[in-house]
């Protein structure tokens, strides 16, 4: 009965996440909503507020977004064996999908109608990563510590040639000892506002 | 045995991408660009991505890793960079939750993170103008070459695509795959003309 039970529960975890992990374009930032339907009302494997500390931390943490929340809600339902089932089910039909979408590309002919509609969609697609750091920066950038932050890291990389990782260490360390030697510490971390999940802080 | 040694530099690369990789799948795509040298990928191999990455659902970073590592080591490749770049998210997660109470409160995770977000916002911008240069600039032709001679080194119906698409998705708030779907129209229309 037990074991019966536990079953089920992978099944569910395996078909939330391969549902969000097929249907969801543009990246696994997309996929929460979808996820928290499907794990809060429908399936019940927490509560709303569980899952949105999840969503939250799953966005600060490093690592594969979308995955992060699959290894949460997973462990959180049925532990280890629960963390992979999600896990896999969440990066499965990525994976396939674009390894059948990269051997197509090689059978795009040079010119045509397919050429020019694929050419025209990677200067779209370029524009939506420009577009995803406005977006991130509406959220992120609220200081002009931040702005220096941001210039800097773009001008290191963009045209410094100093590697991504070695930027995201500095500037986590410019945050920290900013925080702690200059100015006031921001009490409100950016990403608490949006859904107050953190809870414990209201005290009345 | 060449294999294997292509499978294992894939993983490392990717599994480094994976544990650095805050902000998500757009801001782990600069850290893709720069491992991705030693993998001889070329910038028009990555504006061909970023456009699979719109087009294939599912996770950048995962639709990524598959991607580099298929070009550079075929299938075995690709689930070496696959599985490179999750792992990290399946450890620290797992060591997260053990101490879940105390990441909370930890006040040197959250100076850390305080510096990090600005950052992933300018890595983005960094990877926006990479992938750009490779959907823009005309083969053969430089960066450098664009305030001297800018009609003969971008094309101006692709500059006016990544204008617009930049203009309606971050003004106006269109969905993003509506205006790739549209983007997709108009480029096959015109290549009749």
């Amino acid at each position: 009965m037990k074991i019966k039970e536990k079953i089920k529960v992978l099944l569910h975890l395996f078909i939330i996440f391969f549902k969000a992990g097929t249907f969801t374009f543009a990246g696994g930032l997309a996929m929460l909503p979808v996820i928290e339907r499907d794990v809060v009302e429908k399936y019940r494997l927490m509560s709303k507020d569980e899952f949105l500390e999840y969503a939250t931390l799953s966005q600060t943490l490093p690592g594969v977004i979308a995955l992060n929340c699959a290894s949460f809600v997973g462990r959180h339902a049925a532990g280890a064996i629960g963390m992979i089932v999600a896990g896999f089910g969440a990066t499965i039909s990525a994976f396939v999908l674009m390894i059948v979408a990269t051997i197509l590309l090689r059978f795009v002919p040079e010119g045509g109608p397919v050429a020019g509609a694929f050419s025209a969609i990677r200067a779209a697609s370029a524009a939506l990563v420009l577009s995803a750091a406005f977006t991130l920066g509406q959220h992120n950038i609220k200081s002009i510590f931040s702005v220096i932050l941001m210039l800097a890291a773009f001008t290191a990389v963009a045209f410094l040639n100093i590697s991504a990782p070695i930027v995201v260490l500095l500037a986590g360390a410019a945050g920290y000892f900013y925080g702690k030697f200059g100015g006031r510490t921001t009490s409100a971390p950016v990403d608490t506002g949006a859904d107050g999940s953190s809870g414990g802080e209201d005290m009345e | 045995m060449t294999l294997l040694l292509q499978c294992l530099e894939l993983f490392y690369s990717f599994f480094k991408i994976g544990i650095m990789g805050f902000g998500g799948g757009y801001a782990m795509m600069s850290m893709i660009i720069a491992e991705s040298e030693k993998y001889s990928i070329t910038a028009a191999q990555f504006a061909d991505l970023n456009a699979l990455d719109m087009i294939v659902p599912g996770p950048i970073a995962i639709n990524s890793a598959t991607y580099v590592g298929y070009i550079y080591a075929g299938i075995p490749g690709a689930v070496a960079a696959t599985v490179g770049v999750s792992l990290p998210s399946l450890i620290i997660i797992a060591l997260v939750m053990r101490f879940i109470a105390r990441y909370r409160e930890n006040k040197i995770m959250k100076g850390f993170l305080s510096g990090v977000k600005p950052a992933a916002v300018g890595l983005i911008g960094a990877a926006a103008l990479t992938i750009a240069a490779g959907v823009l600039i005309k083969e053969g032709a430089e960066w450098s070459g664009f305030f001297a001679d800018p009609l003969g080194t971008a094309s101006v119906f692709l500059f006016a695509i990544f204008v617009i698409t930049a203009v309606l998705n971050i003004k106006f708030k269109v969905n993003p795959i509506l205006l790739t779907l549209a983007a997709g129209v108009i480029g096959a229309v015109v290549s009749f003309f």
